[in-house]
Formats: C-alpha cells, structure tokens, sequence
C-alpha cells in the first residue's frame, strides 16, 4: 500500500510541519517514508510545496508527480488540482480557499481549518492567544480522517508525533496541537458521512492494521 | 671582548635528533644554523620521541631530511591548519614547523592568525629574510621598501605593493598567544674587521627551548627569525650580514612581543 | 538520536552515521547546503554516546580545514569534512596532498548547482572532478554515491573501512536534494571497527622515525611512487566497483543513474515495466572504481541500449560510453541548475529510445 501527499500553502502556514508530522506518524506505524522539501521555482515568493510518500514497501521516486492525495491550504496552491490523480482526494482549506476547489473525478473536502483553529484558544498555554497558526494540525486530522485512519485507536499515535517535533518550549502546545488534530478528524468524518462521493472516484486504500 | 649570558654547552657533531645528512642549505643560510638549534634543543629537553617536525614550503621543505623525528609535508602556507589537526587529536605530542615569510607572511597568513589566535599549543619558526629564497628571489610580503627582487627589479614599491608586514607585531596583537619573540639571527658585524658577533645564535638557542617549553606548558609560540639570503640578495656573504643589520633589522627589529608565562625571566 | 527508527534527513543521517562508526575528528566551514553536518556534530559533541568523537573545529575557511584533515589523518585518525561547490573546490590541493601521502580521510561533497556560486538546487556536476580528481597531479581517491537516507547513514562506515584498506582519501559524493530528504531508516547495533595505524606519525621509536610526505625531488623515486598509487588503484578497481541492478535480467534497454536520479528511474522502470517496455536500471554505487564490470556485461549479453540520467551536462555519460566500447547506443538525459526530470518525463525518453 503506498499513499503519495502534495501539500502546498504560503511561508509561515507550517505546511512542511504537517508535511513532517503526516511522514512520522507513518514511520510509526510501522511505514517507509519519505518526505521532500520545497523545491523547483515554486519556492519563490514564499510558496512552499512539499511531498510524502507512505509505503508498505521501500520508496522508490520521493518525488510526487500525481498525488493520491492534495492539500490547499491557501488560494494560488490550487494550481496544483490537475495534478491529483482521478479519483483521488482534495482537502483544501476553505476558511482562506473561498471557490475554484472543484473537479469532477475527485473527492473534495472542504475544510474550514483556519476557523476551526481559532476556536481553540482555551487549550494554548498562553491564554488568550490568537490559535490560527493551529490550522495545519486541523488539516492534519483532516489527513488522518481521509486516510482511513481510526482516530480513537490512534490518538496514542498522535500524541507521539508531537512529542517527538514539540519539544521544549513548544511542548506546552502538545494539547492544543491534539485537539485541534481530533476537530480537524472529526469534522471530516461528519462531512464524510453526510455527502455521497462523486461518480466514478476509487475510495482510498485502508492501511493494514 | 664578547659577553655570552648563562652558560651554554656548544655541541659540535652528531646529535640523535639529527640524521647526519649534509643541508642542501645555501653557503651562508641561517637555516642550517636553526636547524642545529632546534635538533639541540629537542634533544636537550628530550622531545624527539614525542615530536612531530611539518614540514612546509620553502627552503625548509627538506627539513625531514635533516631532524631525525617525525614528520609530515604539508602544503604551501597550511602548516599551522596540519600542526592544529596533529595536536587536537594527539595533545601529548609536541609539534612544529619551520615556514619561510612567503610560507607563512603571504599564502599562510590566515592559517597562521586563527592558529595564533585560537591559541592552539603549537610552536612556529618563521625564518624572515625578505624574500622568497626556494623559488629563485622573487618578492615576499617581508621585502623592505626598494629592495630589488625578481618581481620588484626596480625596487619594491610601496605605493603598489604595501608596505612589508611585520608578523610577530600582527600576531602579538592578539590575546592567546604565549610566546612572541623576534631574533636578529645572522653573525653581526662589529666595527673591528673579521669579527662578527654570534649573539644571534646564542639568543636563537634560547629562544627555541622557549618556545618548545612554551607550548609544552600549553601556549602557542612563534619566534621569527630575521635571516639572510645571500644568494638571492646576490650579495657577499659578508655583506648579507651587514644587510641584515642595518637594513632588514630596522624593518624588523628584535624584541620579546608576548611572554605569557614569563619564561624569558628564568 | 534514540529512537530505534529514525526520521532524519540525510545531511544529519551521514553525520550520525560518522559519530557511529567511530568518527573522531571533524573540521569543517559551513557551506550550504552541506551545513548541516557540522551543526549535528556541533550538537553532538562530547555526548558520551560517541566517546571516539573527540574533536569537533570549525575551521577559519575550506583550506585551513582540509589542512586540519591532513594533520589529524596522520595521527591515525578517523576524520572527516564536508562541503560543497566552492568549498569542493578550495580542497583539491588538499585532496592531491591527501592521495600523494596516502592519508586515509572522508571527504563528503554536496553537490550544489554550479559552477561558480551557482545556486542550492541539487545538481551532479561536481562527478568529473570527484572521480576524475579535482587536484594536481595524478592520483584517483574513491567516491562513493548514496542515494537514500539510509545509504547516507551507512556510506561513513563504508568510507572508513576502504579508506584505511587501501590508505587514501574517499569521497562521499551526494547531493542538495539528498542532504535535505527524510526517510525512514534504523542504525544497525555494529561495533566501530579498528583499523591498522602503524604508519602514522606520532613521534618516532628509537631509531624508526616515520615520514608522511608526497615529495620524491628524485626522478625515479617519484615515478616508483606513482606506480605505486597506480597499482594500487588497479586494485580498488579490481575489487571494489559496487554497484545494484533493477530488472535488468532480460532488459533490453538500461538506464543508468546515480544518487537521486537513480530512485527517480526506479520508478520509471516500474511504469515502463507496466507498459511493457523491458527496462532496467544499473545504479552505480562507487562511481569510483565506475562499475564498467557490469556494463560491458551488459553488453556481453546484448543490450543495445542505455540511458544515462544525470544533473549536469553530460559526464558520468563518458564513463559509460567508455565501458560500453562504442558496441552500443548510449543516450543521455540531462537536467541542470537544481532541476531534475520527473520520472514520467524519464518513461517517455526510453520510449522514444526504445524504438
């Protein structure tokens, strides 16, 4: 089973931190992984567009040219939608992305990152503090939800991939980083549950428990 | 009448620290005479079994050749970066190089400061004669002002060149290091005929068993050696002595630059 | 590091790596994109997980650090630098001097985009002067190319043990792109092995004394010497080209690429394979000895085709038009400035080749 991720957004959205907590908690679950930075001419102006590969097997390419899966987080990282292989999935986060996320073949899923983030200034250790910044951990729930994973049983795995990268300082983030992983997961699952897929999509391989 | 301080045994003939070898050294060289002292100062402080010799570019190139220790080539002007790799990773052993001023003035300059100034536990001999003698007399960052050399044939300008770099000041600018001496090496000439004064040889003996002692007490030393080259000055000799006399040591004049621990004082 | 598997990238993979195969001494000057070795190593710096570590210099530039390389070497030691581009570059005196004194020492060169300042986007144009030697006179050091994170780990081990066999230089020759990817990988639990350091100088024995040195001013002296470099490259030659195969049992065409190219036409392979195409690819791992076994096997069994994938203009290209022997048609495949083909666009070009 191999699963390969684009993720695109602007500097300063933690893209390549989802990107880095997307290929651990892969790696501990037992998988290769491979992720790739910022490359090529996109990296100009501030765009950032990295690549995961998850895979059963040992990875070949870490470079990704169709994606089983996209995730938008700002408006110019669509451009990258013809890429996503047909049948494949769009998370895309509407609180900044407001239109243009459409196409036919794929699962889009909208989700209000952003937003939802915002909402979670209860659990930042420093109270009162804008959360926003949060956003990339909702995609990342987001992610999980999409890649058939079964929050409940892996919420052990999550807090282990933020364990790990928050460290120090950053480590009184650890709880608002996870719950807004768990919003991010269950507001997919309710948008999932709610709307049919779309003709002819291919439903995502489950990962082997 | 010559007044010679302290007591110096004067050891003619062979020494264990040197491998007998004739010097390929020019008539009339201080480099044959330094390598005597270092070879007697080894021995006399029963270094040579823990010494490692770098060998740099330059007349002393072949210095192996001649002390009977250790030793390893290393490139133009890098003797203090390889001496720094010996003794960061063996700091029981005592290492030395001997650079001329092209050496260590002109491509090495940079090697030689971060060492001097990171005050690495090293000793550097630099034998200052104005001039690059190995490669036939060209110019070196140490020729006086309107000497004539291979590459200043109408004499070195300082308006284009800069003016010659004195680097036992340049180095004694700096915090860490422990031992800056300069010596007027060369006999001297006296105002009687054929009487040269040998304070130079005595004053270079005791120099070198400074600076080896220096760096066993953990500092970084550098005696500069103000010499001749007779043959590239293409004078006498004779007259390289008076040369280095009355001209280089005016741009260069001995003295005691930096002595941390005080050892000139024992 | 404590995990049992890591999640590293590769510049912090090759110096944690080094730290586990007994690494003691590093010298180096930040360059990117290579900087990230000395950081780790800066980091790592008298843990006591790495008790042979014991000397960590940022050198004041590239030449005062080689010349730090020199002079530990000679001491026995396993040391190490890293650079890249430009710094490559200011090191080839060093790395003449290194060959000539048959000093043992890892060389790791990022290859960046070139020449001059050139930019950080990955490139393999630094492969003529790796394998060719870079410096002065002649003399060959290996180079080894990994082209995964774990490869980056292991490769220092590898380095060590061929560069005290055969007392030379070894150069670890990797890349932008493979410096900064992560991937997975595990450090094998192996013991630091011991190598023999009897020529070193460290202060003479009664009446032996050793000297380190690339000077022979006697003609026939010099000549001997380099004989002797010579045969014992022959040697390298004969017993240690490295290399591994893809598919290439019943290919018809095969491609041939190093570090990341070489993952980017395995997948290539894997598409054509799909098509029907019978592709295969021969991925050198020591670009020096070039793996010219394999190739002019290649072509013992009848390949009439090979594709060469590199960044740069067209070197390593030589080398496989020199061991196929003009019995074959050899393509090239050529991206450069930090650019690299995708594997869609490497399927198309065998295809057309195919034909």
């Amino acid at each position: 089973m191999k699963i390969e991720t684009i993720l695109a957004g602007h500097g300063g959205q933690g893209v390549l931190e989802l990107a880095n907590w997307l290929a651990y908690f892969n790696l501990v679950r037992g998988r290769h992984v491979a992720y790739t930075p910022s490359y090529g001419p996109e990296t100009r102006g501030g765009k950032v567009k990295c690549f995961v590969v998850s895979s059963d097997e040992r990875i070949d390419s870490p470079i990704v040219e169709d994606p089983d899966i996209l995730v938008v987080m700002n408006r110019p990282s669509l451009d990258f939608l013809p890429l996503l292989k047909a049948g494949g999935t769009l998370l895309v986060n509407s609180s900044l992305v407001k239109e243009g996320a459409r196409r036919d073949d794929v699962t889009v899923v909208e989700v209000p990152a952003t937003e939802i983030a915002g909402g979670l200034r209860e659990y930042s250790p420093e109270k009162g503090k804008d959360t926003a910044i949060a956003a990339n951990s909702v995609m990342f729930g987001a992610c999980l939800a999409v890649s058939g994973e079964n929050l409940r049983a892996e919420i052990e795995g999550i807090r282990e991939v933020f364990t790990h990268f928050l460290t120090g300082r950053k480590a009184g983030y650890i709880p608002l980083n996870v719950k807004a992983v768990e919003e991010g997961f269950e507001h997919v699952t309710r948008a999932r549950s709610a709307a049919p897929p779309p003709k002819g999509s291919v439903p995502l391989p489950r990962p082997a428990p | 009448m010559i007044g010679i301080e302290g007591h110096y045994e004067v050891k003619l003939g062979p020494l264990p620290t040197l491998t007998g070898k004739p010097t390929h050294y020019c008539a009339g060289c201080e480099h044959g005479t330094l390598t005597r002292l270092i070879a007697y100062a080894l021995h006399e402080l029963d270094l040579r079994e823990r010494t490692v010799l770098v060998d740099s570019v330059g007349c002393s190139v072949l210095a192996h050749e001649y002390l009977n220790v250790d030793a390893i080539q290393s490139p133009h002007g890098r003797a203090p970066a390889v001496m720094t790799g010996i003794k960061r990773m063996r700091p029981d052993l005592l290492v030395f190089a001997v650079q001329g001023d092209g050496d260590a003035v002109s491509i090495g300059l940079s090697e030689l400061i971060y060492a001097a100034n990171r005050g690495e536990p090293i000793t550097v001999f630099l034998v200052n004669n104005g001039i690059y003698g190995m490669t036939g007399g060209q110019m070196a960052p140490t020729t006086p002002e309107g000497m004539v050399t291979m590459t200043s044939p109408h004499g070195r300008d300082i308006a284009t060149t800069g003016a010659p770099i004195d680097a036992s000041k340049l180095l004694a600018t700096f915090e860490a290091p422990a031992y800056v001496k300069r010596v007027l090496l060369p006999v001297t000439p006296t105002p009687a005929t054929d009487f040269y004064n040998a304070r130079g040889s005595i004053e270079g003996a005791r120099s070198v068993r400074n600076a080896f002692r220096v760096q066993e007490m953990g500092g970084f030393s550098f005696v500069e050696f103000v010499s001749t080259c007779n043959v590239n000055w293409k004078m006498s000799i004779l007259k390289s002595k008076q040369y280095a006399t009355e001209v280089l040591a005016k741009v260069f004049p001995p003295g005691l630059f930096k002595d941390k621990f005080g050892v000139e004082k024992r | 590091m404590t995990t049992a598997r890591d999640f590293l990238k590769g510049n912090e993979a090759l110096a944690y790596g080094a730290l586990r195969t007994g690494l003691n001494a590093f010298f180096g000057y930040p360059i990117t994109p290579s900087s990230e070795i000395p950081e780790t190593l800066a980091v790592e710096y008298g843990n006591p997980q790495y008790p042979a570590f014991k000397v960590f210099l940022q050198a004041a530039s590239e030449i005062e650090a080689i010349n730090m390389v020199i002079g530990a070497a000679a001491t026995g030691a396993k040391v190490m630098a890293a650079t890249s581009g430009p710094g490559f570059s200011l090191k080839q005196e060093g790395i003449s001097f290194a060959a000539g004194m048959e000093l043992p020492m890892l060389i790791v060169d990022v290859n960046r985009g070139g020449p001059g300042l050139g930019n950080l986007g990955p490139e393999q144009s630094d492969y003529f002067q790796a394998t060719k030697g870079g410096g002065h006179g002649g003399y060959r050091t290996i180079v080894l190319a990994p082209s995964s994170v774990p490869e980056m780990a292991s490769f220092p081990s590898l380095a060590f043990s061929l560069a005290f066999q055969y007392r030379t230089p070894v150069i670890i020759l990797t890349d932008a792109f493979l410096g900064q990817l992560k991937e997975d990988l595990m450090f094998p639990e192996v013991p630091a092995p011991e190598f023999d350091t009897s020529w070193a100088t460290t202060g003479a024995r009664g009446p032996v004394r050793h000297v380190i040195s690339s000077m022979h001013l006697d003609l026939p002296e010099l000549s001997r010497h380099s004989e002797h470099l010579r045969s014992k490259f022959e040697e390298v030659d004969r017993r240690e080209q490295r290399s591994e195969k893809f598919d290439t049992d019943d290919a018809d065409i095969v491609l041939v690429a190093y570090g990341i190219c070489a993952r980017l036409c395995q997948r290539a392979v894997g598409a054509l394979r799909a098509k029907g195409v019978r592709a295969g690819l021969l991925r050198p791992i020591t670009l020096s000895p070039f793996p010219k076994g394999e190739l002019a096997a290649f072509v013992e069994r009848g390949v009439q085709k090979f594709l060469v994938v590199e960044l740069n203009t067209g070197q390593m290209l030589q080398d496989v038009q020199l061991a196929t022997g003009g019995r074959a048609r050899i393509g090239s495949l050529q991206r450069v400035g930090g650019l690299f083909p995708s594997p869609s666009e490497i399927v198309r070009e065998v295809e057309v080749m195919a034909r």
